[in-house]
C-alpha cells in the first residue's frame, strides 16, 4: 500500500521546484496517510490506496496546484510576443527568398531550379527558427527581469488614468515594432559578423567551409554592423523608457540612413556588379547600370519621409509642451 | 454534456473559489489536519476535493493566514494547521464582506427567486 502512495508522492515531486519538493512531499504523504487511516480504519489495502490516489488526481495536475505560476513568457508579454512572431513569419521568409535568388543569380556556379527551391525553403525555415529562438529568449529575459513592455499596468503598479497617453501620442513606442526591430537587428548583426569573419558575402553559414565568398569592403561591413547594433540599442532604450524623444528618434533615423548606405556598399553594389558580370545582357536594359543607386535613393527617401514626419511631430510636440 | 452545462460548471467553480478560502479559515480556530477539515466541511454541506484543499492549505500558510506544526502521532508525523492572528483579521473582514454581498445579492436576485418576471 505504502509503496503506491510513495510512487504517487514521488511523481508529484518530479514536477515541483527543488526548493519546495521535500516539504510538499512530506505534507502530501502525511495527508494521504491521514485520509487512508480515517477512511479505511485498520489496515488499508492497495485498492484503498488506489481509490484515494485516483480522487487526488493526476500527479502533474496536483503538482501544478501546488506551484506558484511561473512563465517563460507571461500573459502580459504574450500578446506582444505573438505580434512579433507574426511579423517574423511574414517578413523573414520573404527576405530569405530574395537573398537566395540573388545569391544564385550572382553565383558563378550553375544552379538547378529544384535545388534552388529546396535550398530556399531550408534557409527560410532555418532563419525563422533562429529568429523565433532569439525573440523568445529576449522575451524570457524581459519576463525574468520584470520589464513591462506590454503597456499594461502590472498588478503592483497603481493605474493612473490621467497618465494615459494622449491620442496620437508621438512619444508612444510601438512595442511589437521595436521588439521586432531588436530581434531582426540582432540577427542581421550576427550574420554580418559572420561575413566579416569569412571576408565577404556567402549563403553558406559554415566557418570551416564558407563556400564561394563575394569579397566586400571591410570598412563598410563594420559601419553596417555598428549601425545595426546602434539601432538595436536605441530601440532597447526606447522600450525601456517606454517613450520616444526627438533626440532618440533622430539617432534612430541617422543610424537607419547609415545602414542604408552600408547596405549599398556591402550588398547592392557588389551583388549587382556580380549579376552584371554573370549575365552581361542585363546591362543593356534601361536603368540597369544605376539600379543600386536607385535602390539606395528610394530607401533614403522612404526613411526621410517616414522618420522625418515623426521627428517633426516629436519636435513640435516637445517644443509646444516644454 | 452540453455547452450550457460546461458554462454552468465553469461559473460554479468561479463562484466557489473565494468561498472555499473563507470556509477553510472559518474552521481553523482549533488545530486541524487536512482530511479532518474536509470531513468537517462536508458535514456542514461543503464538499471540497483533496486536490483543491491540500495545496490551498499550503498557500494560506505561505500567505501567513495559517500556522502549522508537525506533531508526532503513534507511528508517523502529522501536520496540523491553525488560523494565525493575520488570518483572523482577514476572516473577520471577509466575513463582513460576505454578509454584505449576500444582502445585496438577495435584493438583486430576490425577484428571480420569487418567480417574478425581471424586466
Amino acid at each position: 500500500m505504502s509503496d503506491l502512495v510513495e510512487r504517487y508522492v514521488q511523481q508529484v515531486g518530479r514536477y515541483l521546484p527543488a526548493k519546495e519538493r521535500k516539504e510538499v512531499e512530506a505534507e502530501l504523504r502525511s495527508q494521504i496517510q491521514d485520509q487512508l487511516e480515517d477512511r479505511f480504519a485498520g489496515s488499508p489495502t492497495q485498492a484503498h490506496a488506489a481509490t484515494v490516489l485516483a480522487e487526488l488526481g493526476d500527479p502533474r495536475k496536483m503538482a501544478a496546484s501546488y506551484g506558484s505560476q511561473q512563465y517563460l513568457v507571461g500573459p502580459e508579454l504574450y500578446p506582444t510576443l505573438v505580434q512579433v512572431l507574426r511579423r517574423i513569419l511574414v517578413i523573414v521568409p520573404t527576405l530569405v527568398v530574395i537573398a537566395t535568388v540573388l545569391g544564385a543569380v550572382a553565383s558563378s556556379q550553375p544552379y538547378s531550379l529544384p535545388g534552388l527551391f529546396i535550398e530556399t525553403a531550408a534557409s527560410a525555415v532555418q532563419a525563422v527558427l533562429i529568429l523565433i529562438a532569439v525573440v523568445v529568449l529576449f522575451f524570457a529575459i524581459l519576463q525574468n527581469t520584470g520589464t513591462d513592455v506590454s503597456g499594461a499596468s502590472g498588478p503592483k503598479k497603481q493605474f493612473d488614468p490621467l497618465a494615459l497617453p494622449p491620442l496620437d501620442d508621438p512619444y508612444g513606442v510601438d512595442r511589437a515594432e521595436s521588439t521586432f526591430g531588436i530581434a531582426i537587428g540582432t540577427f542581421f548583426a550576427l550574420v554580418l559578423v559572420y561575413f566579416l569573419r569569412v571576408g565577404g558575402l556567402t549563403l553558406r553559414f559554415n566557418l570551416g567551409n564558407p563556400g564561394e565568398v563575394l569579397p566586400v569592403s571591410t570598412i563598410w561591413l563594420i559601419i553596417l554592423i555598428v549601425s545595426g547594433i546602434a539601432q538595436v540599442l536605441v530601440n532597447v532604450w526606447a522600450l525601456w523608457r517606454n517613450r520616444w524623444t526627438a533626440g532618440l528618434w533622430f539617432a534612430e533615423t541617422v543610424f537607419e540612413l547609415m545602414g542604408h548606405v552600408g547596405v549599398y556598399f556591402v550588398f547592392l553594389k557588389p551583388l549587382f556588379g556580380r549579376v552584371l558580370t554573370t549575365v552581361p545582357a542585363l546591362a543593356n536594359l534601361p536603368f540597369m547600370a544605376g539600379t543600386p543607386e536607385i535602390f539606395l535613393g528610394v530607401a533614403i527617401a522612404i526613411t526621410l519621409l517616414s522618420k522625418g514626419h515623426r521627428l517633426f511631430k516629436l519636435w513640435t510636440y516637445q517644443t509646444a509642451h516644454r | 454534456m452540453t455547452d450550457t452545462d460546461d458554462h454552468i460548471n465553469a461559473l460554479r467553480l468561479e463562484l466557489r473559489r473565494g468561498v472555499v478560502v473563507l470556509a477553510v479559515l472559518s474552521q481553523m480556530d482549533t488545530a486541524s489536519y487536512g482530511y479532518n477539515l474536509i470531513q468537517q466541511l462536508a458535514e456542514k454541506g461543503l464538499d471540497i476535493e483533496e486536490g483543491t484543499l491540500y495545496p490551498l492549505l499550503r498557500r494560506l500558510e505561505k500567505q501567513g493566514l495559517l500556522e502549522s506544526k508537525w506533531e508526532m502521532g503513534e507511528s508517523r508525523p502529522r501536520k496540523y494547521y491553525q488560523i494565525s492572528p493575520a488570518g483572523r483579521q482577514v476572516l473577520s473582514t471577509l466575513s463582513a464582506d460576505w454578509f454584505e454581498t449576500v444582502n445585496v445579492m438577495s435584493n438583486i436576485l430576490g425577484k428571480i427567486l420569487k418567480g417574478e418576471k425581471n424586466v
